[in-house]
């Protein structure tokens, strides 16, 4: 039996040292999914390095570019209120209070579940499809990497041992976009089967933007940059539509797994879809 | 012993009084078995088996032995062959010889703590040789399987078991003859059926706490819905008289048949002897998922003749069980479902045979309800698929096929109290069903029915007078939550007619209480009740005579008033409780003790209407009721079904505590909602792939509906406590049928396989659209 050591540092230049020290070291932030994954001796951390008191990793910020800085300790519940989160990027919002149960929102962060990088989360889902970026500090200075880059496999992100996620950064909204996240759950507060984040704007029946990212169903948030620029110009009802979810299916990779099958996730994929650019859709026509 | 009195008139009986023990409950100072602490006390860990069937080879427990802290390791070579079990004695305390499950404790270790106590048990190096799993009834059975219990045809078993290689019973009852009937159908339908296992999720998991006394005597505490049980199956595990165990229990949080039966309590005593120190040991979650016990999966097919205008002609059902590793009850509960299989309707034809084999997984065993929801699954289900076709309204099909006055259960069992047709009534009446069913909106009403048991086995209770005229009583049944603390000591205190609160109920204790075999088989209401107002019977005999002395009146002259005095009928003169316990403890006679015994005696089976093979016991209960209809929404673009309403009415012969049967109501409906729609244990390749909260998800609050109707309905059972029997078990049977009948009526997709997830209904739909 071997105990963690417990740090405090105040600085990210301190946690990045502690990390760089010992590989075995781990951030504590929230500890949602670290001390499950503790309690289940699947990680046993030689060192734990709470963030508690890194000042910088606290707060949400507007940037002067217009992008929205997300401090990597900010909780759940905070994301799910912040009232910076406008038009489209109300999917983080929207994602963020589907997380778990209020409990785990009041302790959750956003940095600890972007790092954890549960294939199942939804963060990552939002984020793919928001093209926000993660600032990361580590033993070689900072550096920020493209939610598209940063999420690689299977719990496998571009983080290094001794990275550390500082913050989320948010570009602004699409001009008159709406955000739509949905979330299938076998019951409220689960992990999801399936989710899909739509960031959508329509210039009269016309798309012309639109960002389409759906999560559970592989490594990886799905997003196909190209095939959602097809659609511009084109309108919702569009056969195009159906084309477009049908590539979606193609790029999935999903797994069966205690929740439900992949060939599940694979038939749910363009239904979803479908449901959430209609949701999007009868949005924008409110704001109108 | 039915009182002459209406519920409006009984003193205490009838009342939604609050549990006796909610406060402390309420204020977190009730003591479960984490809770308990002795001086000196170790903690007990254990090691799982990595492999699903293997040979033990070897042990090295050195390592474990040398870790600071550790006081003793145990494994198989340490334990004889003394074997355990409710029907087949097959089961030891502890692995030895060979693993039958992924999962099985194979050594254990106490040490100074819970933490230093698991690190070493990791260390217990085991050497084994893998042998073939069977991972499923069909491959248990097939000719040359890999056989789990060798010994099988030498085992100690309790009935005339009908066992062999992996089977581990066969039975089968009939009535009639339904070959022949056949030809007398209109129509005929034919469907088979599957359900998962599903895990009792107690919100306490299973732990104990043993101590060696300086004389050798064992004290052991536990969770467990029986005192006697776990005496018995500790002894008989251990090769120990049960002179010299004595079983207690805190408070339980929760039991749902996971308690009643063994779990480590054997471990927890055998490391208590080995160390002489007590051993205190607590299952983590996941060890009480991988280890414990869970609902039987089934796989059912049901054929149901009928005549043109709903009359049932003919009904054959036959079941297959997987029993997993060790028997412990399943035998019981494949007889029970067998039992139950006809449903509350006349078949003049019947018959319903099945097996239970022995696999690979961990032990399927009693869960509320006992074989019964998953029968009552397909037979209602396939009901409605028959109401359908014949264009008649299903509950109209039920009433008109239900037994009626004088109809004799399947097997050839009388039926005193029967209320389904008021509680298929009271539901048809309280949930709209005529005009839900007629809306052909998005939300779908399904109905199911279903009889189930109250009762089985011994019990007793002593009601002993104390010095000044109040009362405790002591009964052995231990409250496992749901309340029997309460309602015992209202048929006491209606019986003695004195408050409550001159009513002290007795922690059930092996060497006080009187014997009773549990709290299971909904059956603590119906015959520990018999039990109480007997005990408080032979006890008011006794203030009486003692009354007529100091009245100067002969005793049959003489009443109970309330609030614990004796009077001269016609009369104003009459004397106290008080006076009375003065006299007997200091004069005259001596303490009054009433004492009652029983056991469950109407036989099952009629040999003259029924025949019956294999049947695991011979006297199972008298027979509750309940109907109920549930509401759906589908999302038809998910497939995800949510229960939206729920209306029930449930015969309980007489409420003792209508609260507390809206209590059971609701939570037999939540756990038969995840029954229905969510929860289900995953194996992959003999693993148990969700052991934790994490991966197996039930039902929460926002999965249930906010209000959840019930009717009580009462039909006084003759013999039960003023006219009340159980109501435990019948609420979650009635709940999956409900639900599928529910998502057909909504979307026209009929699943026959539980549990009904979004991708079933999902299927069902796109196959539907492409027909």
């Amino acid at each position: 039996m071997t105990e963690a050591r417990y740090f405090e540092p105040e600085t990210v230049d301190e946690v990045v040292a502690l990390l760089a020290a010992d590989e075995d070291a781990k951030c504590v932030a929230g500890g949602a999914s670290l001390v499950a994954m503790m309690n289940a001796r699947l990680v046993e951390p030689s060192q734990l390095i709470s963030l508690r008191h890194v000042e910088e990793l606290q707060k949400i910020e507007l940037n002067e570019d217009g992008w929205l800085q997300i401090g990597a300790l900010v909780r759940h519940c905070d994301v799910v209120i912040a009232a910076e989160l406008t038009e489209g990027n109300q999917v983080l919002s929207q994602a963020a209070g589907l997380i778990a149960n209020p409990v785990i929102r009041d302790m959750g962060t956003i940095g600890g579940s972007v790092g954890h990088f549960d294939p199942a989360a939804d963060y990552p889902v939002a984020l793919a499809a928001l093209g926000a970026e993660i600032e990361i500090a580590g033993a070689n200075g900072r550096r920020s990497v493209p939610a598209g880059e940063f999420f690689i496999d299977w719990y496998e992100t571009a983080l290094a041992p001794s990275d550390l996620i500082t913050s989320i950064r948010v570009p602004p909204a699409p001009v008159g976009s709406a955000g739509i996240y949905e979330k299938l759950a076998k019951v409220q507060g689960d992990m999801g089967i399936a989710m899909v984040a739509v960031v959508m704007a329509m210039a009269g029946d016309a798309i012309n933007y639109l960002a389409v990212s759906v999560g559970g169903c592989g490594p990886t948030p799905i997003r196909l940059p190209d095939a959602e620029q097809a659609l511009i110009g084109g309108s919702v009802d569009d056969a195009a539509l159906q084309d477009f979810s049908n590539k979606l299916v193609a790029a999935s990779d999903p797994v069966d797994d205690v929740r439900a099958s992949a060939a599940y996730r694979k038939v749910l994929i363009p239904r979803f879809v479908a449901q959430a650019i209609d949701k999007a859709k009868a949005k924008l026509g409110e704001a109108s | 012993m039915a009182s002459e009195k209406t519920t409006n008139e009984m003193y205490q009986v009838g009342k939604s009084i609050p549990k006796v023990d909610a406060r402390e409950k309420v204020l977190g100072r009730a003591q479960y078995i984490a809770d308990l602490t002795r001086p000196n006390m170790l903690f007990g860990a254990m090691l799982q088996s990595p492999y699903a069937h293997a040979k033990i080879i070897s042990y090295d427990t050195a390592a474990a032995e040398e870790v600071p802290g550790v006081k003793f390791v145990l494994t198989g070579d340490d334990f004889g062959d003394h074997k355990m079990g409710p029907f087949i004695k097959d089961e030891g305390a502890i692995a030895k010889g060979k693993v039958r499950y992924m999962g099985e404790p194979v050594a254990c270790v106490a040490a100074e703590d819970e933490a230093t106590a698991r690190a070493a048990a990791l260390l217990i190096d085991v050497e084994y040789e893998e042998l073939p799993a069977v991972l499923s009834p069909e491959a248990a059975l097939e000719p040359g399987a890999a056989v789990l219990h060798e010994d099988l045809a030498d085992y100690f078993k309790v009935f005339e078991a009908i066992a062999e290689d992996n089977l581990m019973s066969y039975t089968e009852i009939s009535e009639g003859d339904v070959d022949t009937a056949w030809d007398e159908c209109d129509l005929i339908v034919e469907n088979t059926y599957e359900t998962q296992a599903q895990n009792h999720l107690s919100l306490e998991p299973c732990g104990a706490l043993a101590e060696v006394e300086p004389d050798g005597l064992i004290n052991l505490w536990s969770a467990n819905q029986s005192v006697f049980r776990v005496q018995a199956n500790v002894c008989e595990a251990l090769g120990l008289p049960m002179s010299r165990v004595r079983s207690m229990t805190p408070k339980v949080g929760a039991g749902f048949g996971n308690k009643m039966e063994a779990h480590i309590q054997p471990l927890c005593v055998a490391l208590a002897l080995a160390t002489k120190r007590p051993v205190k040991m607590i299952l983590s979650r996941e060890e009480d998922f991988e280890t414990v016990r869970a609902r039987h999966p089934f796989k059912i097919r049901y054929k149901t003749g009928v005549k043109n205008d709903g009359t049932f002609v003919a009904r054959e059902v036959e079941l297959l069980l997987d029993g997993g590793a060790f028997a412990d009850d399943s035998p019981g509960v494949l007889g029970n479902a067998a039992l139950m299989s006809m449903g509350p309707y006349h078949f003049p034809n019947a018959k319903a045979f099945g097996k239970v084999a022995y696999t690979n997984h961990l032990r399927f065993a009693a869960f509320r309800g006992f074989g019964n929801p998953q029968v009552t699954f397909a037979g209602e289900a396939q009901i409605d698929e028959i109401a359908d076709k014949l264009g008649i309204d299903p509950i109209d099909l039920r009433l008109k096929n239900m037994l009626g006055k004088g109809e004799k259960w399947f097997g050839g069992q009388k039926v005193d109290s029967n209320g389904l047709q008021e509680c298929l009534e009271k539901v048809r009446a309280s949930s709209d069903w005529d005009n839900r069913r007629k809306n052909s909106g998005e939300n779908g009403v399904g109905v199911s029915a279903a009889g189930h048991i109250s009762g089985l086995l011994a019990t007793g209770a002593i009601v002993r007078m104390l010095e000044d005229g109040t009362f405790v009583l002591n009964t052995g049944a231990t409250d496992i939550g749901q309340g029997s603390d309460t309602v015992l000591t209202q048929i006491c205190a209606e019986s003695l007619q004195i408050p409550i609160e001159n009513i002290r109920t007795a922690a059930p204790d092996t060497d006080g209480s009187p014997y009773n075999w549990g709290t299971t088989a909904s059956r603590v209401t119906y015959t520990t009740g018999r039990a109480v107002v007997g005990a408080a019977e032979d006890a008011v005999r006794q203030i009486k005579d003692y009354a007529a002395i100091l009245l100067e009146s002969p005793a049959d002259d003489l009443e109970l008033r309330e609030g614990g005095m004796v009077g001269i009928k016609g009369a104003n003169k009459e004397v106290s409780f008080f006076e009375i316990a003065a006299m007997t403890h200091w004069g005259v006679g001596g303490p009054i003790v009433g004492s009652h015994t029983l056991v469950f005696d109407q036989p099952t089976i009629d040999p003259k209407i029924a025949v019956a093979k294999g049947m695991p016991f011979t006297n199972i209960g008298v027979f509750t009721f309940a109907a109920m209809v549930s509401e759906v929404a589908i999302d038809k673009v998910t497939g995800k079904a949510s229960a939206e309403g729920a209306w029930y009415a449930v015969d309980v012969g007489q409420a003792i505590n209508p609260g507390l049967v809206e209590g059971q109501v609701d939570g037999g409906y939540a756990q038969g909602l995840g029954y229905a729609l969510f929860e289900e244990m995953v194996w992959d390749d003999g693993r148990l792939a969700n052991p934790t909260l994490m991966d197996y998800k039930a039902p929460g609050t926002a999965e249930v509906p906010y209000e959840i109707d019930t009717t009580i309905v009462e039909h006084p059972e003759p013999d039960g406590p003023f006219g009340a029997k159980g109501v435990g078990e019948i609420t979650l049977v009635t709940v999956p049928a409900s639900i599928a009948n529910a998502i057909t009526h909504a979307s026209g997709v009929r699943l026959r396989k539980l549990p009904l997830s979004p991708e079933r209904v999902l299927n069902g739909l796109i196959e539907n659209e492409n027909t």
